[in-house]
């Protein structure tokens, strides 16, 4: 009996299964870039319905964070200013710019700016805002250079993973706490004379001589001396840590 | 390969502790609910539901719908709405805590109410207060369910036509200007103390000096000429009494007062055997929360208890020689009711060996001469002004309910103010109020919500619930509290103080202002501004408690009182007595609607969503058996008719074991005709059998089996565990714990557990960390728990606090019936007998949560890690890695996980009382939208996740408590590392709730704290401790507290020292012991 396939069909069971392995390895690494919040999250940045601009208010005027986020230090979320915060300032500043229409509107009916809303957690996370910047860790290390922003964009992709990477190793974050609101801080600023006169000797820098003006400390010897000395613990395996 | 785990078989002798009738018959139904993780088909779809390959194709066809709508799945849009204005003190996200009070029949009780962003969302009791102490009860924690109920009352209505506030005022207004004298008015109130409310009455009554005031309260207390003088009550003084004797009196229970819990429980805090306990005897016809915590109960129909009172007081009168006493006794011709000679004897002797130092209490239920009887027994026996002191409140005094019927028959009534309760629902039948109101030609009505009473009322007001109104009252100590709104009106409702100070010509209230002019008089503050605030923020007026007056026994009066009154019904061989008691969950019925309350099961016989005739075994077998096809034995849930004078009522029974013969108790406050969606359809109601006169027992009652059955949602055989009772409810006696004070360590399997051979051992709970570890002390914190079973008395405060706090929701008459009813935690009731058809047996109730294993058996089988072990100790879920698998309930020992079956936060639970399969929670899930009222969203404590459908979840030990309080110590360490919290800074809900102060819980490695002092206590023991599963919450083993002499005392907390029997101290002492 001839045969009914052609001899070339032979292969064709591993064609298939190499298109498949091809295929599904595709589909893994596209659904491992895409659907992440890295892809998904990072970069958005929404039009506002008042177009402020960090950049003005805290890099050029040299605003604190906490003027208007007044409650980060004490309360879980860290909160949006209301409308007597922005006029504060813009009853006497800027009376007449159209763009801050929405605000005085505000004030006037008494109806809040809706803003629209970047960063969010899930519903199953309990994310504290006081717990991060009273024990060491900047608002930068989640939102970025938000002082260098003209229009407010998720920076870095807040997904579990990135949350874990810290909370597993914190010394990559953490810093003096009078730095904490000071988003262009590098650790090679830190006067390490005076950072060991406060901390002691800094973790993990044995053989150097800080007395020599081009040694700088680095920020894996600030944070870990940092962790050492507050004992920084951050829940990295206990799941209610976040999850209640 | 399924191993199944030989659990020790129950003691073929001796004590048994079961839960049911069932379980003593080892009936099916209940090995299915002691093997299966679920009763069989319970986590099957089911009766009226789709059946499995229906749901398949449904869902096949569903999801493939679902991808053609894939493109909108991006994140939407949300806004971020800050307050134009900054709030005062709020700083979003923070909770604030205010002090408030809530008003009762018996007072005011002093509370704090945790507001979330201007909502409130949790009720604790005022720690600040010196009576209430920082607890509440079920009434409290559910009022916050009551606030959001989307079944309130919205709309202000006259004549059923919805119409707006400023028509009503209108209206109002014409009523008040051509009512003159005011003989044309009438009022009908609620009980209620608020001076403020005395000084509104005060004013319409000098504007309307011939108005009718009447108060009707169907539940309070039978009015008893004091036999201490006008308006003189006496209160007990537990803290004082060495032994106690209450004649169906529920102090523990439905007439607990602020504090008598705690004041009792005190003197049943054993910390060790030289601790005197006091001794607690009570005679009663059914089983109470205060029968379950005595040491000697004897069963009694409620008629037959003054009889019981006489034959008593004839012993007391001869020991104590007191011939006034002796006098009454010989003066009423005593019934032919045989009691046991011994008990009263016995019980007599204890009393008087006691003298000054016992109590004597009869129920507020009982017959005016009853209550004299025992005043009287209290006199000879030295109790007044010791264990008993004078309390004297001045309330302006009203008409009854049927003094106001009498007027409104006359035609004198034009306007009839009726303002909160329902009296035509719980009139007494002979009063016909629905036809006497609507005689009447305009009828006010304040009311909370559309019932019985509404349609019958001209104009229907929205009553405002307390937590939404300024107002002030006292607590039962007599001490001057606030109530201090958190919220505005949530539908525009109107306060009881809002349509007085209307009625007195005042504007309606804006603020506190007539409060403040009420607290002005009352403190007399030299400087207004600081004591009202420090008024507001402690919650009550500082010293202002009544004093004790000086109380006196009016002995001749008394005597003429018992001499003329006393009767004793006679009863017949078939003839019964029907006794109405206060539900223990919706009071009169005002709770009716309260799903929290329903879902509860009752602390006695475990019953949800129903009321239910409660009759003896012995009285259920002569009653339905005869009547039952085939041999099938008497059931819960079969129906019998009530048949009293012309009145009827057809209603399922309860076997009740521990109730008396010849007596049948049916809880009030159910079968309501118009209510809201969770109480409609629920229980039957039993007012229309209860008179004026006999309106707390009444005799002469036929009872005919109808052969029909009722499904009743029972939840008593739910959750059982293996391993026997008694190796779970563990207690001895006090002369068992003299001899050896670590009785309950090596009780029942707990002395055969064999040395530990593992080859991983766990490190000890105390001293959880290795101290050479890195990073050493940097988590400070373990966590555990004591539940002392001594001062439980089983009345799930605790289940409603938990509920309330973790945002779990309920499930439904049907669910229930199903087993998945969702509390975390669960208070388990025992009987405890030695004979199963003993007719006596005694009850101990068990609190029961998540027991936090360190060898935790859920966490091994769980694919997903989604129950994985925190370093502090807690067993954690993670509810957004579960899938549902249910392996983790599968293998839990203590049947504590509970498992979403349905969305039961986003469909309507109640919709689905028909069972049908589009209603409720059976609707096709995919294509209905989903969602729930926005006010019951209100209620959710924001610091838990509210579960979905497929999750499972358990009790976290308020993990979100714990968290709040470290976040707290490490915000303020900042730039140190002293973040221990400090001891007993915060508990769990059920902890802070607890009456009886019965739940402990705390970090046990720090010494300091009450729970690791605790846990040293001999008294202490583990749940299944042969299965090495090294549980964190521990219980101390209840002591009861018998007297040896006592018929029956042998048997009385007969803990089982081993299951190798052995010869009880009692037994062998009262055998010394010449009778």
């Amino acid at each position: 009996m001839a045969n009914i396939f052609p001899r070339g069909s032979n292969i064709l069971p591993i064609k298939i299964v190499i298109i498949l392995v091809v295929l599904g390895n595709a589909v893994s690494a596209g659904m491992w870039y895409y659907f992440t919040p890295k892809y998904t999250r990072v970069g958005y940045q929404p039009a506002q319905p008042v177009p402020f601009p960090h950049d003005v208010h805290v890099g050029q005027l040299g605003m604190d964070c906490r003027y208007c986020h007044s409650f980060v230090e004490v309360a879980a979320h860290s909160n949006i200013p209301t409308t007597q915060v922005c006029m504060n300032c813009h009853s006497q500043i800027q009376r007449d710019n159209p763009k801050l229409a929405p605000v005085r509107d505000s004030w006037a009916t008494g109806q809040p700016v809706e803003w629209v809303q970047i960063h969010k957690t899930s519903d199953f996370v309990f994310f504290n805002h006081s717990a991060h910047v009273n024990r060491g860790v900047s608002c930068v290390s989640c939102h970025g250079k938000v002082n260098e922003m003209a229009v407010v964009y998720h920076d870095k992709p807040h997904s579990m993973d990135w949350c874990l990477d810290c909370h597993r190793a914190p010394e990559g974050a953490l810093r003096p706490l009078k730095e904490i609101t000071n988003l262009n801080w590098q650790p090679e600023q830190e006067d390490p004379q005076a950072f060991i006169a406060a901390y002691g000797k800094p973790v993990g820098s044995e053989g150097r001589d800080f007395s020599k003006p081009k040694e700088r400390l680095t920020q894996e010897e600030i944070g870990s001396t940092l962790r050492d000395k507050w004992h920084i613990n951050p829940p990295d395996k206990n799941c209610a840590g976040c999850h209640r | 390969m399924k191993r199944i785990f030989e659990h020790p078989s129950e003691p073929l002798t001796g004590r048994k502790y079961w839960r049911s009738v069932g379980q003593l018959a080892d009936t099916p139904e209940f090995r299915g609910w002691l093997e299966r993780e679920f009763p069989q088909g319970a986590s099957e779809i089911q009766g009226g539901e789709v059946s499995r390959r229906n749901f398949l194709k449904l869902m096949g066809a569903s999801t493939a719908l679902a991808g053609l709508g894939l493109a909108a799945c991006r994140r939407p849009v949300m806004h971020l709405v800050p307050f134009t204005r900054g709030v005062e003190w709020s700083i979003p996200g923070k909770p604030l805590f205010f002090t408030t009070a809530r008003p009762t029949r018996r007072g005011y009780a002093p509370l704090v109410a945790t507001t979330h962003d201007g909502r409130p969302t949790k009720i604790e009791g005022n720690p600040l207060h010196p009576v209430a102490k920082g607890t509440t009860d079920l009434f409290a924690q559910s009022s916050i369910l009551d606030l959001y109920d989307p079944d309130r009352a919205t709309k202000i209505t006259n004549a059923g036509a919805v119409t707006d506030e400023a028509a009503f005022e209108k209206a109002l207004d014409g009523i008040l200007k051509d009512a003159g004298d005011g003989s044309g008015l009438g009022f009908l109130l609620e009980e209620d103390n608020s001076p403020t409310r005395q000084r509104l009455l005060g004013l319409i009554e000098k504007k309307y000096p011939k108005a009718t005031w009447a108060v009707y309260e169907p539940l309070g207390p039978v009015p008893a000429e004091t036999a201490f003088g006008e308006g003189v009550e006496a209160i007990p003084q537990f803290e004082k009494a060495d032994v106690i004797l209450s004649l169906d009196c529920d102090f523990l229970g439905a007439e607990a007062e602020l504090g008598t819990t705690r004041a009792f429980s005190a003197r049943r805090k054993v910390t060790s055997p030289d601790s005197k306990m006091n001794r607690l005897y009570v005679v009663e016809n059914r089983f109470t929360i205060t029968g379950g915590v005595s040491d000697h109960r004897l069963r009694l129909p409620a008629s037959q208890v003054g009889a019981f009172a006489l034959a008593l007081a004839a012993q007391i009168a001869d020991a104590t020689k007191n011939t006034a006493l002796a006098d009454v006794v010989k003066a009423i011709n005593s019934p032919a009711i045989k009691f046991d000679a011994d008990w009263i004897k016995y019980c007599a002797e204890d009393l008087v060996a006691a003298k000054g130092n016992c109590l004597v209490l009869a129920g507020s239920r009982q017959p005016a001469a009853v209550q004299t009887l025992v005043a009287a027994m209290n006199a000879s026996l030295g109790g007044i002004g010791k264990t008993l002191v004078g309390r004297k409140m001045t309330d302006k005094s009203m008409s009854t309910l049927a003094e106001l019927a009498r007027v409104i028959t006359d035609k004198k009534i034009k306007t009839l103010f009726i303002v909160g309760g329902n009296p035509v629902y719980n009139a007494p039948a002979d009063i016909p109020w629905a036809t006497l109101q609507k005689s009447v030609p305009t009828v006010v009505r304040l009311g909370y919500s559309q019932d019985e009473t509404s349609p019958l009322a001209t104009w229907n007001v929205p009553l405002a619930h307390y937590l939404e109104f300024w107002g002030d009252g006292r607590a039962s100590d007599g001490s001057y509290v606030s109530v201090q709104p958190m919220i505005l009106p949530l539908f525009g409702a109107w306060s009881e103080l809002d349509l007085l100070a209307k009625v007195a010509g005042l504007p309606k209230p804006q603020g506190p202002e007539l409060v403040q002019d009420t607290f002005k008089e009352i403190a007399r503050p030299a400087d207004f501004v600081t004591a009202w605030a420090k008024f507001l923020h402690d919650g009550f007026l500082e010293n202002s408690a009544v004093k004790p007056v000086p109380l006196t026994f009016n002995g001749s009066a008394a005597m003429e009182l018992i001499k003329e009154r006393f009767s004793t019904p006679a009863t017949g061989e078939d003839a019964y007595e029907v006794v109405f008691t206060q539900c223990p969950k919706l009071d009169d019925g005002r709770y009716n609607n309260n799903g929290w309350l329903q879902e509860i099961p009752d602390p006695i016989t475990k019953l949800t969503w129903d009321n239910a005739a409660q009759i003896s075994p012995a009285t259920a077998r002569k009653l339905l058996v005869p009547t039952l096809v085939g041999s099938r034995a008497a059931q819960d849930g079969d129906m019998v008719e009530i048949q009293l004078e012309k009145r009827s009522l057809t209603i399922p029974v309860i076997i009740a074991p521990g109730h008396a013969e010849g007596s049948v108790t049916i809880p009030l406050g159910y079968g309501r005709s118009v209510v809201g969606r969770v109480g409609v359809g629920t229980g039957f109601n039993a007012y229309p059998l209860r008179t004026s006169s006999e309106p707390y027992f009444a005799v002469g009652a036929r009872l005919r089996a109808t052969g029909q059955h009722f499904e009743l949602a029972l939840t008593q055989e739910h959750h059982a565990l293996e391993s026997r009772g008694g190796d779970l409810t563990r207690e001895g006696t006090v002369s068992e714990y003299k001899a050896k004070p670590d009785f309950a360590k090596t009780m029942g399997m707990d002395a055969h557990i064999p040395p530990n051979g593992s080859l991983y051992s766990h490190p000890p709970l105390d001293k959880p960390n290795d101290p050479n570890a890195p990073h050493h002390g940097w988590n400070p914190h373990g966590w555990g728990m004591v539940v002392d079973l001594n001062s439980c008395t089983g009345c799930s405060a605790c289940m409603v606090a938990c509920q309330a706090e973790n945002n779990i929701p309920i499930v439904g008459k049907h669910q229930v019936m199903n087993g998945r009813e969702m509390h975390w935690i669960r208070t388990d009731r025992y009987f405890a007998s030695v004979d199963e058809n003993d007719p006596d047996p005694e009850m101990v109730s068990q609190p029961l949560m998540c027991q936090h294993c360190e060898n935790a058996p859920c966490e091994t089988v769980c694919p997903v890690n989604a129950t994985v072990h925190s370093e502090e100790g807690l067993n954690v879920m993670v509810y957004n890695r579960c899938i549902g698998t249910r392996y983790c309930a599968n293998n839990c020992p203590f049947k504590v996980r509970r498992f979403n079956f349905f969305d039961y936060n986003e469909r309507d639970v109640m919709g689905g009382k028909d069972f049908g399969v589009f209603t409720g929670l059976y609707k096709w899930n995919l294509i209905t939208p989903k969602g729930a009222e926005d006010t019951v969203k209100m209620q959710k404590n924001p610091n838990v996740t509210v579960r979905m459908r497929g999750v499972m979840e358990k009790c976290t030990f308020c993990v979100q408590r714990i968290q709040e309080a470290k976040i707290a110590a490490k915000v303020a360490a900042r730039d140190s590392a002293e973040y221990r919290i400090p001891a007993d800074s915060f508990t769990s809900a059920c902890a802070q709730v607890c009456p009886a102060d019965a739940i402990t819980f705390g970090d046990i490695n720090n010494p300091e704290s009450r729970v690791a002092k605790l846990k040293t206590n001999e008294r202490g023991y583990r749940l299944l401790e042969y299965l090495n599963v090294s549980t964190r919450v521990s219980y101390l083993a209840r002591i009861r507290n018998p007297n040896p002499r006592m018929p029956g005392a042998e048997k009385i907390g007969a803990a089982m020292k081993s299951h190798h029997g052995g010869e009880k101290p009692e037994a062998a002492e009262s055998k010394k012991t010449p009778a």
